[in-house]
């Protein structure tokens, strides 16, 4: 059985399957985010049918009894994730893109809340040296934001995983793209603002309250377990997470002018 | 008419921001977000204060008559029960 070993976040996850296809799979896509250390987490993968029922785009995950089991669900695969012995498997019906990358993308935002960390709808860009989180649903301008900063780092144009450690908030890449179709670097910042997106008929920042921003952040965050555990800790993270970096509200328009307003701010 | 007392149910997480509580449940995620009086009658809500030792509270701490505040709580505690957000029982921790 291969072992393919990737870190997102610092958490890295070793990769066995019998599948070729699978390894090449992951060596491709995830080829900025490949690791050589030694892994934290094991996700064996299959390929083969998976019996769900379930519509394509409906996830269920659940929780299977007393230990932090969770049982995933969605039409193209079928897995677990073990928190504790911080292990997983899926099923994938062929060796897709879309359906690994799906998985992974569950995985990890139940894997990094154990680390203090949440996987966020949101772009993020790295300039002169810190990071900015931006956050909002379809269609609210992650990517174009990412598409209008040239200059700046991508650290995601889709889903960005922030991590709170001792008060201080870090902004990690992560190979979750969006529109874009490219990884974000393999790398972290210092968080020194979120801004919640919007477009506008020009450029404006406001300075949002703690209240107000964990109520436009929580939206945002990847988090499908119906836990009531994990649900605390999610919360707990956001909250922390606003009141370590600055939030405000964004409108801006289709150029990169937002940039003057979030350096004056 | 006889004593209610109220419940949180235990699978949603909050907190208090300001005075006013954010409330996020475990099921579905959704966000609830309640007002300054709402959240006197939150937190209150702990399975072993009865509706009319809410009331008295709303009262102390908001300019409303008691027959006002009555109306609020009741009406309040109701609407959040429809949610699955409070249970109520008729005595102290019965709620599961």
């Amino acid at each position: 059985m291969a072992d393919v070993v990737i870190a997102i976040a610092g958490l890295r996850t070793a990769i066995a399957t019998r599948d070729g296809d699978v390894v090449q799979l992951v060596r491709d896509r995830y080829k900025g985010f490949l690791s050589p250390g030694s892994p934290a987490w094991r996700l064996e993968i299959e390929t083969g049918p998976v019996g769900a029922r379930r519509t394509h785009d409906d996830v269920l995950v659940s929780r299977a009894g007393a230990e932090p089991r969770y049982v995933i669900n969605r039409g193209d695969f079928a897995g677990t994730v073990d928190l504790l012995s911080r292990g997983a498997s899926v099923t994938l019906a062929d060796a897709n893109e879309y359906s690994l990358d799906s998985f992974l993308r569950i995985l990890y935002s139940l894997a990094l809340v154990e680390a203090r960390a949440l996987v966020v709808h949101a772009a993020s860009l790295v300039r002169h040296r810190h990071a900015h989180l931006f956050c909002g649903r379809s269609g609210s301008g992650k990517t174009t934001v990412a598409r209008l900063s040239p200059d700046a780092t991508l650290l995601s144009d889709e889903l960005s995983i922030v991590r709170i450690s001792d008060g201080h908030a870090q902004c990690h890449g992560t190979p979750f793209w969006g529109e874009l179709a490219r990884a974000g670097d393999d790398r972290a910042a210092p968080l020194a603002g979120i801004h919640f997106l919007h477009h506008g008929p020009r450029h404006a920042s406001s300075v949002v309250t703690p209240r107000q921003a964990i109520e436009r952040l929580l939206p945002n965050v990847l988090f499908f377990a119906r836990d009531p555990e994990l649900t605390a800790r999610v919360l707990a993270i956001a909250a922390d997470l606003v009141d370590a970096a600055p939030c405000s509200d964004l409108s801006f328009r289709l150029d990169p002018g937002f940039w003057e307003v979030i350096d004056r701010a | 008419m006889p004593e209610q007392y109220p419940a949180r149910n235990s699978r949603v997480a909050w907190r208090v921001y300001d005075g006013e509580a954010v409330i996020l449940v475990a099921e579905d995620s959704t966000l609830n977000t309640l007002n300054a009086v709402g959240t006197v009658v939150w937190e209150a809500a702990d399975g072993r204060t009865p509706v009319s030792a809410i009331v008295d509270r709303v009262c102390d701490e908001f300019d409303v008559d008691l027959a006002q505040a009555e109306r609020d709580v009741a009406g309040f505690i109701e609407k959040l029960r429809r949610r699955g957000l409070l249970n109520v029982a008729a005595s102290p921790d019965a709620v599961p």
